[in-house]
């Protein structure tokens, strides 16, 4: 089954860089989160793991983080599917085809510490708003940044998102030629909306999926970002297991890890789970 | 596939049985201080110390830095960290038996002192090694127990402060001055007040428990679980009262007492609190906070408490740590960060003992302006205590406010 | 005109940021409500041109740091994606790529912590490296292995059946053919390692002070005008950067997706 001829050396050195530092941090995690190992732990038991399975709080930011990341990929399709749709031709050509670039340039840190100065309460936005008159008092300027809904952390999410996605739009959009489809569809007598939802959407949405998949896991791993604008409750996964790792109670710590083995468990099946669904949905139009 | 799984299977069976590294252990008694003058000079030394004021953070770059550069040739680099954050990390250096420390020094108290001592973390005991310790004032409560635990000689007193609230005198003639004021200006001023969700926050929230058991004299001593668990429900009634009119409605607390202060000053609240009574001083000078800002100690008291400095267990470089402590806790340090224009951190040393030069320095120090004299709130200084009562104060805060 | 307008606001939410992080790093003191910082001061960047400025410092390590990473991952990645592309097991390892993209950064730097410190990586730059390159070679990996095509396999063999050694035909043939996937490899690998906080922050021990890292360390001392500064040093290379190779991303977004 597995010939030992095909372990060649450059196989080995691929596994100890690639894979090897994972399975032996997720091993250090299985042991801890059991109480093999670790200083305050006393042997083997199953209460860490069922503390944070039967524990609310655990879900509830796990879906917090997921449904964060589902609002955020929407709002950024939705956006970069408007500017590929309509502008295509001034993203190829002009001043948009650079401006749209920029935003790569900026790091989830920055992008967090410059949302939280614009939108807080004291940010740029509430004192604009203060000098023209449309609120009179800092306490008027709504709750955006550190909220319960997570705005502050949608917005600087599709800040990073849509451009980028944009660009990868506009690459399908030209390599898969959909204006000559267009043309077709327009010649054969279809209409203006006929041509965007039966035409350029499908095409554009079936080669993105992989991306669209990839940007939902960036925003739920993200960390910099709910650091800066988030809150405590509810909480990002991410900030959740290395605030149970470093801030809080040290007989704790098993649970972080605990949570960090879920968190990649979860991860891993989003992900591999969506490549066979693909999959298969391929093979059913062959 | 097989060969994966024996990999992974020997890398755990490698971590479960660790041998222990061997460290040598420093025994001090071989040492006198001369011994610790000449082999700590001329090294790199590591402090980990909460960076969150600008001012502490120019004393200790400014001024402390270069000075032991200069006298004895020590490069000092500080990293920031603070409380939880220097426990989980001194612990997984001993779990990793790791064969040195990355920090060397810390800058510690109470409940992190008591964690650290539970797992064995600290080195010890050194402080009396030092020729600057027969300076300090041991005998003063305040400063010879943190958290009311003996100190046995694993930290140093470095500085002392009292919590004050600082306020906006021209919003406020008539700060609150019990806890039932302090209800009735919330539901006058909703939205204006908080407290953060760290250190400083609960400080003020072990004033409150103190003045809801009726005094100090009743939780002294050792944690008592029954004592606790019978005065803090009654604080988290009395919490719960005031969060609808808090900052946020009390949903949200500041994480930490840098923002809180911005968000003083930005006057989205009326009130900030600090655990160094001469912070306000600080901060009006900084430009911060407005010259109408004042601090006061309310009727029911405040915590006043020292900070220590300790020397973790795995470090290479204990006997570097000592040399910058001794210079640390010296008359003329001590008297430079006891300026308000400084730091204003209260001295640990008994003025009464150093010499007349320095006695006329000490007294004479420039006045604070917007902040009590400590005189004056020494009477309401409630000592800290037991660390437990922090610890579990931090989980039902959580648990009882946040979620 | 709906187009034009469209534009102008995409186009400001684009810039504003920039605008707004350079006049903010020029700042003192900002009150509520002024819009613009009522006090100003130019010695905050004034202090850039001294070496002892924290800043200056941070900004030389995380270049150092970022170039480092960049070039070890290129090289790495390029070695193996090679040695992918042309096996059997090619579409395992490349799915098998993808996995330490998924963990987070910071999620993985937890779960290895302890093996740095057994092996006293922790809080070294060396150790961040390392950390860093973990991340950024799986990645590098993905973005190399579409050179590889059948066409550069039959270049090779026509190189080698010429007499070409095998250094010749990598200096002569595949490099010069490799040259914007590389640039592209360096590029995004820099960058990762260039964004990188919390990863950096934890096995670094608060001791290798990257941007990224001062950034936050100022936004804890309430120093928004330091921390915008920091920001805005963070941004300005990218820019330039990605104004230079625009052309590069845009082909790889593409080859990105096309793997399935």
């Amino acid at each position: 089954m597995f010939n030992i001829k095909q372990i060649t050396p450059w196989k080995t050195a691929l596994f100890i860089l690639m894979l090897l530092p994972m399975l032996l941090g997720l091993g250090y995690g299985l042991l801890y989160s059991f109480g093999v190992i670790g200083l305050l732990n006393t042997g083997f038991t199953t209460e860490h793991w069922s503390d944070v399975l039967l524990n609310f709080s655990f879900w509830k930011s796990l879906l917090f983080s997921f449904s964060i990341g589902l609002i955020s990929v929407g709002i950024s399709l939705v956006m970069a599917l408007w500017m590929v749709v309509n502008w295509h031709l001034d993203l190829r050509k002009g001043k948009l085809s650079t401006l749209i670039y920029l935003p790569l340039a900026f790091p989830a840190t920055v992008v967090g510490f410059f949302i939280f100065q614009s939108f807080s309460k004291a940010g740029f936005w509430s004192r604009f708003l203060y000098q023209i008159g449309i609120i009179s008092d800092i306490e008027d300027f709504p709750s955006v940044v550190n909220d319960a809904y997570g705005i502050g952390i949608i917005l600087a999410s599709s800040f990073i998102i849509t451009p980028f996605l944009s660009l990868i739009l506009k690459g399908i959009f030209e390599n898969e030629h959909v204006t000559k489809f267009q043309h077709i569809a327009k010649n054969l007598g279809a209409s203006q909306r006929q041509v965007l939802v039966k035409i350029t959407l499908p095409i554009l949405l079936q080669k993105a999926k992989t991306s669209l998949l990839l940007f939902l896991i960036f925003v739920i791993g993200s960390y910099e970002i709910p650091l800066l604008l988030g809150r405590q409750n509810p909480k990002m996964i991410t900030v959740a297991i290395v605030d149970k790792a470093q801030r809080f109670n040290l007989n704790d710590i098993p649970q972080a890890y605990a949570m960090a083995i879920l968190y990649v468990l979860f991860l891993l099946f989003l992900f591999f789970g969506f490549q066979r669904l693909a999959k298969l949905k391929t093979k059913a139009y062959a | 596939m097989k060969n994966l799984l024996m990999l992974f299977a020997f890398s755990l069976l490698f971590i479960s049985c660790q041998s222990s590294s061997e460290t040598k252990s420093l025994n001090l008694d071989d040492y006198t201080w001369e011994d610790i003058l000449a082999e700590g000079q001329a090294q790199d030394m590591t402090m980990m110390m909460w960076k969150g004021d600008p001012k502490i953070n120019a004393y200790m770059q400014k001024y402390i830095k270069p000075k032991l550069l200069k006298k004895h040739n020590i490069n000092l680099t500080i990293v920031d960290g603070q409380g939880n954050y220097i426990v989980q990390m001194l612990m997984a250096e001993l779990q990793a038996s790791a064969s040195t420390s990355e920090i060397d020094l810390i800058w510690i108290n109470g409940e992190t002192f008591y964690q650290l001592r539970q797992i064995d973390a600290l080195f010890g005991p050194w402080t009396s090694k030092l020729p600057n310790a027969d300076k300090i004032d041991f005998e003063n409560p305040f400063i010879g127990k943190d958290f009311q635990q003996a100190i046995d000689g694993y930290e140093m007193p470095w500085g002392n402060v009292q919590m004050t609230l600082i306020y906006n005198q021209d919003k406020i003639r008539q700060p609150p001055q019990t806890r039932a004021e302090l209800l009735s200006f919330v539901k006058e001023h909703p939205g204006k007040f908080t407290w953060d969700n760290h250190f400083t926050g609960l400080t003020f929230m072990k004033a409150l428990l103190i003045d809801i058991a009726g005094g100090a004299d009743v939780l002294k001593g050792e944690f008592n679980e029954n004592l606790y668990a019978k005065y803090s429900d009654e604080l988290w009634v009395y919490l719960n009262q005031l969060k609808p009119y808090l900052w946020r409605q009390g949903e949200v607390f500041p994480e930490n007492v840098a923002q809180m202060h911005q968000l003083f000053a930005n006057g989205e609240l009326l009130f900030t609190m600090s655990i160094n009574d001469a912070e306000v001083d600080n901060k009006v000078e900084e430009g911060l906070f407005q010259k109408s800002s004042r601090a006061y100690v309310p009727e029911f008291g405040s915590i006043q408490n020292s900070h220590y400095l300790g020397i973790s267990k795995l470090s290479q470089r204990k006997l570097t740590a000592m040399v910058v402590v001794n210079e640390l806790i010296s008359e003329e340090n001590q008297l430079e960060k006891m300026k308000p224009s400084v730091w204003g951190d209260g001295t640990v040393l008994q003025v009464s003992k150093l010499d007349s030069v320095f006695q006329k320095k000490f007294n004479s120090i420039a006045q604070r302006n917007y902040a009590p004299h400590r005189e004056d709130i020494q009477e309401k200084a409630l000592p800290e205590l037991a660390p437990e009562y922090m610890i579990h104060l931090a989980e039902d805060f959580k648990k009882n406010l946040i979620d | 005109m709906r187009k034009h307008i469209g534009q102008s606001i995409v186009g400001f939410i684009i810039l504003f940021p920039l605008v707004f992080l350079l006049i903010l790093s020029f700042g003192k003191q900002w009150f509520y409500p002024h819009i613009l910082p009522n006090i100003w001061q130019t010695s905050q960047w004034e202090s850039l041109f001294s070496p002892s400025f924290q800043l200056t410092k941070s900004l030389g390590l995380s270049l150092l740091l970022s170039i480092s990473v960049g070039l070890v991952s290129t090289i790495t990645a390029f070695y193996f994606s090679k040695k992918i592309a042309y096996s059997y097991s090619k579409t395992t390892w490349l799915s098998l790529a993808y996995v330490p993209y998924l963990l987070s950064p910071i999620i993985f730097a937890v779960l290895i912590h302890f093996y740095f410190l057994k092996i006293g990586l922790s809080g070294s730059l060396f150790g961040v490296i390392i950390a860093q390159f973990l991340i950024c070679f799986p990645f590098g990996i993905i973005i190399c292995s579409t050179f590889w095509t059948s066409q550069i396999q039959s270049l090779e063999n026509l190189s080698s059946t010429l007499g070409g050694s095998t250094t010749q035909t990598l200096k002569r043939v595949l490099l010069p053919l490799a040259k914007s996937t590389l640039l592209l490899c360096f590029f995004q690998c820099f960058l990762i390692s260039w964004f990188e906080y919390g990863l950096t922050h934890f096995i670094g021990a608060g001791k290798v002070k990257t941007l990224t890292v001062s950034v936050f360390a100022y936004v804890n001392e309430a120093n928004p005008f330091l921390a915008a500064l920091a920001g805005f040093l963070l941004i300005l290379p990218s820019v330039l950067l990605l104004l230079v190779n625009k052309r590069l991303i845009f082909k790889t977004s593409k080859k990105l997706t096309d793997y399935e």
